[in-house]
């Protein structure tokens, strides 16, 4: 063996998990609910296959234009949670605190619009039990509205607690609702 | 991040989002290329969300890592979409 790669330290292995930016734990979370939407979604196509005229139908009751509202609504909100992040970064604690009640407004308004759409499909007469394709959007859409109070309830805690480490987890959640939202969006209420 | 790459962002977001509606309604259902653009235009929305506002354009490894999960999850959502559609 070459006497120079006998004697040459060995590198260390570069540690992966350090390049992910803000809390490992985040990471986690934000993968793991990347795989339970993921598979609803596809549990919803596969189910869809044995029914597509079924679901089209049902497809058609939906409103997306309020869907596509929401859609710009809380990609806005989204960039106000990282404008919010910015701000406290660079030692602006008021001016976070404004960015984060924006972000957490427009999430409320996310629910209404998602209220009246709820309210609007009972009036129909249309439940979880109304047809499979129902059972999978009040399940998905609902488990992603469950995510966003809570996304609401996180902004406005770390708008009091405002440590810059708390404040980037709380918005690394929002973004996590906002992504979900991106991917689920065109599969519930765009494909058919 | 610079406020410019945040608006840069949102911007990409609201366009990319638009892009949706315009497929959506150009009333092309049910054909194979409104199935590929919505979800190619989510595929998008999903790596602008993740390369700016959490940060991953940081770490090309994990941007790949991210790239091949969201890839893979569209991929099969548009071979399910098709032969849920009998083609």
């Amino acid at each position: 063996m070459n006497q120079a790669m006998r004697t040459e330290p060995r590198s260390a292995s570069p540690d992966v998990l350090s390049e992910l930016p803000g809390e490992l734990m985040m990471w986690v979370l934000i993968a793991s609910e990347i795989l339970v939407f993921g598979a609803a979604l596809m549990a919803f196509l596969a189910v869809r296959a044995s029914d597509p005229a079924g679901f089209a139908a049902n497809q058609a009751l939906l409103d997306q234009t309020a869907a596509a509202v929401n859609t710009l609504v809380l990609v806005t909100s989204g960039f106000c949670a990282a404008a919010a992040v910015r701000a406290r970064e660079a030692g602006a604690r008021a001016v976070a605190r404004r960015w984060l009640f924006v972000a957490a407004a427009l999430g409320v308004a996310f629910l209404v619009i998602k209220g009246f759409e709820y309210a609007n499909k009972a009036s129909l007469g249309i439940g979880v039990d109304t047809s499979p394709f129902f059972m999978f959007y009040y399940l998905v859409t609902g488990f992603h509205a469950a995510h966003v109070m809570a996304g609401v309830v996180l902004l406005a805690i770390v708008a009091w607690a405002d440590s810059v480490r708390n404040m980037e987890a709380a918005v690394a959640f929002w973004h996590l609702v906002d992504l979900v939202w991106v991917l689920l969006f065109p599969i519930i209420y765009v494909l058919r | 991040m610079p406020a410019r790459d945040l608006v840069h962002a949102w911007l990409a977001l609201l366009l990319l989002s638009y892009g949706t509606v315009l497929i959506a309604s150009s009333g092309t259902h049910g054909s194979v290329w409104m199935a590929g653009g919505v979800l190619g235009l989510a595929g998008l929305k999903a790596r602008v969300i993740l390369a700016r506002y959490l940060g991953l354009s940081a770490s090309r490894f994990w941007m790949r890592v991210f790239d091949l999960v969201i890839g893979l999850f569209l991929v099969a959502a548009f071979g399910l979409h098709l032969f849920g559609s009998g083609r």
